[in-house]
Order: structure tokens, then C-alpha cells, then sequence
């Protein structure tokens, strides 16, 4: 391997586990010992077949809100909307699933679904870029705002047009048809996981073999020269957060039809965060993403039992994820003056010094 | 009817105050080249020391206090990561909001454990001004709000003096525009940078303490929901000036006063009452979609250094 590959590789673990002893000297507050707050993490999550399932199936929305930023961000544009993306999802795809209900055979339905929920996330995305090409809009800004615009959005929906029939609670019926079908018995592991390496693969593809990866990431290191070299960076924007939107959007999808089968108030309401923090800890790389999502998976997962079953609270998981992230922007300040001291050495060297 | 608007204006003075106090130290922020987008966990950080500190000391000041030493030290973390080891300042910021989220919420717990009782202090008291307040409308509007929005009335003239009439003020914005001239002056770019950073922090944490200690006079984890960001959205659409920060602070307090005074009227009848929580932020982004921006500060987001 490339000493460039090992230093990634190797600096993004230890700072990882710097992060997460961050979080474990804050458990000492809390009169708890965090060698054994970890062990019981790390056993209990392998604890049995569903358990480990369960974190894949926490990983496969993480995967597809880190793409949706991965995109833009290769693009030097900040999509810090995926989370009102992932509503917007969430909404199309219930929505259509129990308008459908009973209408097709549940495979049909379900692709259509699949495509409706990519489409309605990826105009909402969309839109943004528009802002951006057209009016000058500062993305960042029309992004993050747009979130809570499709939370109120959602909010309005869950309570009155896609209320469920009891009309007790804004929350939806239960979909019966279209759900994900489940690949491992006894556990709750939807295909959706796998549609998500799949796409992974196929971001990863359309970055680095296309000729629009090729552009996006041209606008990204120089917007001026992509301009001159006759990139039409407008329209880029607005594919860029088409794309983007639409991959948060399919976290909505595998949500929706294949995690809990219906939608409610306050439904995962940080994930657009953290697939930002997921991004960042993958260098952007859409590869990398399964793997840092699948390790935040486990950390939800964990954090889940450890509030079952040690009463540790449940910000346990925002903390080691906070402390994970900021430890591994460090670790990258680290790692380059490591490499520029050691290509400085190597040139002292070869000069003679 | 009058007093209907009466009420709508003094409120909007009152909920643009944070906004205004935040939007202003961004401007700072920003003038030197640091986007200080951690300003969503300043907040936080400034409601939640606002209302330990206010709780354990029984002491509103103390409170404040703590809260403006919580947004510093949040704002530490940032300017260091921004300015010391250059890293991407959206990133950086995202990241310590999560994690000033997740301390917030833990320390909460740490410190009060699981509460039988809600956590609450009495919020600071509207102080009318003697003799001022009695003038018709104005009275009512702009002298008898509560020190926090005095405090932004003296606050916001007292930054505009500073950043466009004193050599400080001119370090700060020569460090966003032109950093090698301020280095080659013989001043160290990225501590003004810091520093300011810093200075942001503690405005911004004292913005924060509006929303526990100021307003409800308790805290919860979803209590800033998204106030700092339309302070990072305002310091935007104000073109980086103190003034136009004050401005849309209150144009945005004016949206906030107006959905609480719908929700609690018969208004809610007539729009849904989720319009109006996102009214703010519907307005953020139709500005930032018809407002020129100009003045942006030449090296906004981009790290000061010399590769050694």
C-alpha cells in the first residue's frame, strides 16, 4: 500500500479511538468505569445474529445522507440540507406506498416507489442548486434552512393528510404491502443495505469514471478554470444537488419501507448530521462512507443497549460522535505536517543536507 | 388593534435581541475570514452554562456570565480548529455542533441527574425605563424590554463604532480582506483571528442565555432549534455590517413575535401553525435568494498561513 493509504488508514483509527476516550473520561462523570462502558458496547452489540444485523440496518441511512453531502462537498458546495431531504423522502415514500396499497404486485410497487421518493428529493434538492445557478443564492444557507421548511412541512402532512385512520396521533397507517424484503432470517436486515453499497459504488463510479465526476470535481478544485475550460457550472450546481438530494432522499426510501414501515413526528431527526460527520471522516470518499457508516451504526446501536440495559443516557451517542469527529479534523491537521515534514526530509536528504 | 401591533413591535425588539447579539459577533467573526459556524452550538452552549449557572448561583448574572465563558470556550474549540490547524470551517462547525449537542444533553444529566421537578429559574424581568417608557408606542416598544435588549441597543452602535472608526476595527477587517498586508504590519493574523473568534463566541453565548435564562427561565436540548443558523443566515443577508445585522435581527424577531402572537391568537385558525414555525425560515431563504450580497469579506472561509 501507498504510505498515503496507511497514513489515512492508521490516523483515521487512532482518531477514532482518541474520540472515543474523549467520550469515556466524560463517563467518569457520571461515576461509571468506561473500559466497561466500552466492553459492554462492543460484546453487546455481538451479542447475537439480530443485534449485529441491527447495526447494518442503522448504517443504511447513514450511507445515503454521507453521500448526499459527499456530492456536493466534492463539488466545494455544502448540502447541509440532507436531513429536510430525507423528509421529503420519507414523506413521498409513505405516502405513495399507502396510496398504492394493494394496487400492485409489491416488487412493481416498490421500484416504483423507489423511483417516486428519488425524484421528489432530488427536485427538493434540486431546487437549491437552482438558487445557487440562477439567483446567487448562498447554498449553505438555502440548504440549512430548507430543512426545517420540510419539517414543518412533514409535521403539517402527519397530522392531516397522511394522518393515520384512527386519527389518534400524527403518525401514518402501517404500509403492508411494499416493504423491503429481509435477507437474513431473524433479524431485521433489509435489502435496503444493499442498495445502498450498491449505490455507494455507483457514486463512487460516477465520480471517478464519468465525465460528469470528472466536471463536478473540476468545479470543485477550480470553479473560475472550469468555467474557462467550458464546464457550464450552473448546470453542474443544479445535477450536483439533484444527485445529492436524491440520496438523501432513498434514506427516506430504506426508512420508510424497510425499517419501520410507517412514519412519525420526530423521525430520525440527526442523521442529516451525522452523515456530514460520516463525509468528513471518509475524506468524502464514497467507499470509505460504508465502512464509517457501518462503525456509526454500531455506535447507535450500542449506545441503544447501553441505555437498556446500564442506564447510561442515550447522548452518549451524539457525544462519541462528536468527540470521533472533531478528534479526526485534528488528526488530518496532524497527518498532513507529518507528510510535509517527511517529504521535506526526503528532499533534504536527496539535496544532500 | 394598536395594541395588538403594540405588543407585536415590543416583542420582535425582544426575540431580535439574541439574533441581533449573534448576527453581530458572526459579522466579526467574519470580517476577519472565520465563518464561525458552530454558532448553532454556541447558542446551545450559552442557553444550557446560562441556566446551570443561573440555578446553581441562584444569581441571573452569574448566569450570564457563565453563559458568555461557555460560548467562549465552545468558540476556542472552533478558532482553533479553523485558525490554528486550518481546517474546513463548515466542517469543523458541523462537527462541534454535534458534539456541543451531545455535552449539552450529558452534562445536563450529570449535573441534575434525572429531574422529578423541571429545572427552572425565574427568566430575567421586562425593566421599563422611567419617564422613556411612558412615551405613546415607543415607550412600550423600545424602553421596556429587559436588559439584554438594552444592553443590544448600546451593543450594536458601540461594534459598528468600533469596526469602522478605530484601528482595531480595521486589523479585523484587513485580516478577511488583506491578510498579508496586516501580517507584514507586524500583526499576527490568525490571533486576531482567534481572538475575535473568541469575541463572537462570548456575544454569541450571551445570545444563547437569552433563550433559558431571559426568556422561558428553563432549558431543554431542542431549546435554540435552529436560532443560531438564522443568526449565521442574518449576518449574510445584513452584508456583513453591524447595522444591517441589527436590522434583519429584528425583521426576524418581528417573524418570531408574529407566529407566537398567531399561535397563541385565533391565527392559527387561518395558517397552520407549522407555517409559522418555519415563517423564519422561509424568510431566510427568500432573502438570501433576492438579496445582492455585497462586501463579502475577500478571504471568508479561506485558512491564513505559511507553509514552513
Amino acid at each position: 500500500m501507498k504510505t498515503k493509504t496507511i497514513d489515512f488508514l492508521l490516523f483515521n483509527i487512532g482518531a477514532i479511538f482518541v474520540g472515543l476516550a474523549a467520550a469515556g473520561i466524560m463517563l467518569t462523570f457520571l461515576g461509571e468505569n468506561p473500559i466497561r462502558v466500552y466492553s459492554l458496547l462492543f460484546t453487546s452489540v455481538v451479542r447475537d445474529r439480530f443485534t449485529v444485523a441491527n447495526i447494518f440496518v442503522r448504517a443504511t441511512p447513514l450511507i445515503f445522507t454521507a453521500l448526499a453531502f459527499a456530492v456536493t462537498f466534492k463539488a466545494k458546495l455544502f448540502n447541509i440540507g440532507a436531513q429536510g431531504q430525507f423528509f421529503i423522502g420519507c414523506l413521498v415514500a409513505v405516502g405513495f406506498s399507502l396510496y398504492l396499497e394493494g394496487f400492485l404486485v409489491p416488487g412493481v410497487g416498490l421500484v416504483i416507489v423507489f423511483f417516486l421518493t428519488l425524484l421528489g428529493g432530488g427536485i427538493y434538492g434540486g431546487l437549491i442548486g437552482y438558487a445557487k445557478a440562477r439567483f446567487n443564492a448562498n447554498e449553505f444557507l438555502v440548504s440549512m434552512m430548507s430543512t426545517y421548511v420540510a419539517l414543518g412541512v412533514s409535521d403539517y402532512l402527519l397530522r392531516t393528510l397522511l394522518m393515520e385512520a384512527r386519527g389518534e396521533y400524527p403518525q401514518t397507517d402501517t404500509i403492508q404491502f411494499y416493504r423491503l424484503p429481509i435477507f437474513v432470517g431473524g433479524t431485521r436486515l433489509h435489502i435496503g443495505f444493499i442498495i445502498a453499497v450498491v449505490i455507494a459504488i455507483l457514486v463512487w463510479v460516477m465520480m471517478y469514471k464519468t465525465t460528469l465526476g470528472y466536471r463536478i470535481r473540476t468545479v470543485g478544485q477550480n470553479r473560475e478554470a472550469a468555467h474557462l475550460a467550458g464546464i457550464n457550472t450552473k448546470r453542474i450546481f443544479v445535477i450536483v444537488f439533484f444527485i445529492s438530494g436524491a440520496l438523501a432522499s432513498l434514506a427516506g426510501f430504506t426508512e420508510v419501507n424497510g425499517a419501520s414501515y410507517m412514519l412519525m413526528r420526530g423521525f430520525n431527526s440527526t442523521i442529516g448530521a451525522m452523515g456530514i460527520g460520516i463525509a468528513v471522516l471518509a475524506n468524502a470518499n464514497p467507499i470509505s462512507i460504508i465502512f464509517v457508516a457501518v462503525l456509526f451504526g454500531t455506535l447507535i446501536e450500542g449506545g441503544m443497549i447501553l441505555m437498556q440495559v446500564a442506564g447510561i443516557p442515550h447522548s452518549i451517542i451524539p457525544l462519541m460522535q462528536g468527540f470521533v469527529m472533531v478528534s479526526v479534523l485534528i488528526s488530518y491537521y496532524v497527518r498532513t505536517r507529518v507528510a510535509t515534514l517527511r517529504e521535506k526530509h526526503r528532499l533534504q536528504k536527496a539535496v544532500g543536507i | 388593534m394598536i395594541e395588538f401591533f403594540t405588543i407585536l413591535c415590543a416583542n420582535a425588539f425582544r426575540m431580535g435581541t439574541p439574533l441581533v447579539l449573534g448576527a453581530v459577533g458572526e459579522v466579526y467573526s467574519e470580517r476577519t475570514g472565520v465563518m464561525m459556524t458552530a454558532i448553532e452550538g454556541v447558542f446551545l452552549a450559552g442557553a444550557f452554562g446560562g441556566l446551570v449557572g443561573a440555578f446553581l448561583t441562584q444569581s441571573l448574572a452569574m448566569g450570564f456570565l457563565i453563559a458568555i465563558l461557555s460560548g467562549v470556550i465552545v468558540a476556542s474549540a472552533h478558532g482553533w480548529i479553523c485558525v490554528y490547524l486550518k481546517q474546513n470551517q463548515v466542517v469543523t462547525g458541523t462537527a462541534i455542533a454535534i458534539l456541543v449537542a451531545g455535552l449539552c444533553a450529558f452534562l445536563f444529566r450529570v449535573i441534575f441527574g434525572v429531574p422529578l421537578m423541571p429545572i427552572t429559574v425565574t427568566p430575567l424581568r421586562e425593566l421599563p425605563i422611567p419617564l422613556l417608557s411612558s412615551i405613546p408606542f415607543f415607550g412600550r416598544v423600545l424602553f421596556s424590554q429587559n436588559l439584554l435588549t438594552y444592553f443590544m441597543f448600546v451593543f450594536v452602535p458601540l461594534a459598528y463604532f468600533v469596526l469602522y472608526r478605530t484601528s482595531l476595527g480595521l486589523v479585523i477587517r484587513s485580516a478577511g480582506e488583506n491578510p498579508e498586508a496586516v501580517e507584514v504590519a507586524g500583526i499576527k493574523v490568525n490571533r486576531v483571528r482567534f481572538f475575535t473568534v473568541l469575541f463572537a463566541g462570548g456575544v454569541s453565548g450571551l445570545a444563547g442565555a437569552f433563550y433559558s435564562i431571559g426568556f422561558l427561565g428553563m432549558y431543554t436540548d431542542t431549546i435554540i432549534g435552529g436560532r443560531g443558523w438564522i443568526a449565521f443566515a442574518i449576518c449574510f443577508l445584513g452584508n456583513w455590517n453591524p447595522k444591517g445585522a441589527f436590522i434583519g435581527g429584528i425583521v426576524f424577531g418581528f417573524a418570531e413575535a408574529f407566529a407566537i402572537s398567531m399561535q397563541v391568537g385565533a391565527g392559527s385558525a387561518i395558517f397552520p401553525n407549522e407555517l409559522l414555525i418555519a415563517l423564519p425560515y422561509i424568510l431566510t431563504i427568500v432573502l438570501a435568494i433576492t438579496r445582492k450580497a455585497y462586501n463579502v469579506p475577500a478571504k471568508l472561509g479561506v485558512s491564513y498561513g505559511i507553509e514552513k
